[in-house]
């Protein structure tokens, strides 16, 4: 029955239940150490850059570069009648826009008032494109093809169309792995901008299908928040920059504890069509180390 | 195992995880892409026996873990017992007929995806299997299933090929 019997004329070779039990021990072994070490990520990480990111990154753009032409061949008859409308479109922005910079100037006046000048505006920052996605259905991390040599180290921030998108988790000399705040096994310490109440957002591969998060452990007791605040990151969270937007809520429900509130939010970034992101290049716990 | 067949197997590998990442992420339904480096796996497993499975298995399961896992090692261990397991098949069938291979692909598919479901949610207490199956699990299967139609006679034409080679060289040597 043995392979080394059956295989007459070769060399010796290992059975397999023997090569199986090695390489579980291995298996475990390394799951162990990653578990309470990273020794592990430098080397793979390298093996990682040279095989595999170059293929990715070289699809990607052929990828994109098709999807373009077509989308160009396309879309010019559409473009023609788009373009009579947003003529008259124009119009009409110009008068909004005129009102719009007279709400600006009060917005201005009401930030420096209200210290919230600290944006993300002025936060240093580096575009990076999306090379590659989670190969499992099950959670949503993926690619960008910066690493370390653009200065990227893990736990920097990820954003893009303004919201929130993630953070680094696993980083090499030209690409990065970024956790995205939809990912079942992620949550970030959120605060309710309006009245500065903190919340927990966690993602929830279930409710994202749907189009939302989840958020819990909300104390609200003077029933303040309402349905289409604006949730951004957290003052306390020690991996998020503070005041990054997440989303809006859109359900409010009481918790059975009568303490806290949870409910869900509709995610600022749209992540199905995400090509490109910002990373921060700001660490937070720098920050916090700056200021003092 | 010779130089060539590795390196077959290799390349086979490093395009399965490089499309199922990439490009089948552009061609996905309702968000689940095919199980590429599963067919790829499975395939082998059952064309080459058990051996060959856990090895490649071992390896496929690296790659994700380097890229898309928290723990090194965990679905490389996943992914070795299932080519193991279907290598033990390799004995069992008869390799012609298509249909067998294209089952026990969507098979393994399955198992993998109820295993990642028991390690990954279930323990996190989230107990909406019919949930999870009608979003993720079976549609993957499907999915998976469709594109081993045309993925699996192409490694096994491949591995025919390198048989074939090999025969050869062995005949000459003698």
């Amino acid at each position: 029955m043995s392979p080394v019997i059956r295989r007459r004329g070769e060399e010796f070779t290992l059975p397999s239940k023997y090569l199986l039990f090695i390489l579980t021990v291995l298996c475990v072994g390394m799951i162990v150490i990653t578990f309470n070490t990273n020794i592990f990520t430098g080397p793979l990480n390298t093996f990682a850059g040279v095989f595999v990111v170059p293929f990715q990154k070289g699809i990607t753009a052929v990828g994109s570069f098709l999807e373009n032409t077509t989308e160009k061949l396309t879309s010019i008859t559409k473009l023609i009648d788009e373009n009579e409308r947003l003529k008259q479109q124009i119009d009409e922005l110009t008068i909004a826009n005129t009102n719009l910079e007279q709400e600006k100037y009060e917005l201005t006046e009401l930030r420096n008032l209200y210290e919230l000048d600290a944006q993300y505006e002025d936060y240093k920052k580096t575009g990076a494109r999306i090379i590659g996605k989670d190969a499992g259905n099950w959670y949503h991390s993926f690619v960008i093809d910066k690493g370390t040599d653009e200065g990227i180290a893990i736990d920097m921030n990820v954003i893009a169309g303004g919201g929130l998108v993630g953070r680094v988790t696993d980083v090499g000399p030209d690409w990065a792995k970024v956790q995205s705040i939809i990912a079942d096994n992620a949550s970030v310490s959120g605060m309710v901008l309006s009245s500065s109440d903190n919340l927990i957002v966690s993602g929830d591969l279930e409710l994202y299908r749907q189009g939302y998060l989840s958020f819990s452990k909300l104390v609200d007791d003077a029933d303040k928040v309402r349905i289409g605040d604006k949730i951004v990151t957290s003052n306390i969270s020690d991996k998020y920059l503070p005041g990054i937007l997440i989303g809006y809520i859109s359900t409010i429900d009481d918790d059975s504890n009568n303490l806290t509130k949870s409910g869900r939010l509709t995610p600022a970034v749209d992540f199905e069509h995400m090509n490109e992101v910002l990373v921060l290049l700001d660490l937070k716990k720098n920050i916090g180390a700056g200021d003092r | 195992m010779n130089f060539l067949r590795f390196i077959v197997n290799f390349i086979f590998m490093i395009v399965s995880f490089i499309l199922q990442t990439t490009v089948f992420r552009v061609l996905d339904f309702g968000g689940v892409t095919p199980n590429l480096l599963m067919i790829f796996m499975i395939s082998t497993a059952f064309i080459k026996g058990e051996k060959p499975g856990l090895v490649i298995g071992f390896f496929s399961g690296l790659l994700v873990d380097i890229f898309f896992g928290t723990y090194i090692g965990f679905f490389a261990l996943i992914y070795m017992y299932i080519g193991y397991v279907f290598g033990k098949l390799h004995d069992m069938f008869f390799t012609q007929n298509l249909a067998i291979p294209i089952f026990l692909i969507s098979l393994g598919d399955f198992i993998f995806g109820f295993i990642c479901y028991v390690l990954m949610f279930l323990f996190r207490t989230k107990f909406d299997i019919g949930y999870y199956m009608t979003a993720i699990i079976v549609p993957e299967v499907v999915y998976t299933a469709i594109i081993a139609i045309f993925y699996y006679p192409f490694i096994l034409r491949v591995n025919n090929l390198i048989d074939e080679r090999e025969l050869r060289s062995a005949k000459k040597f003698v």
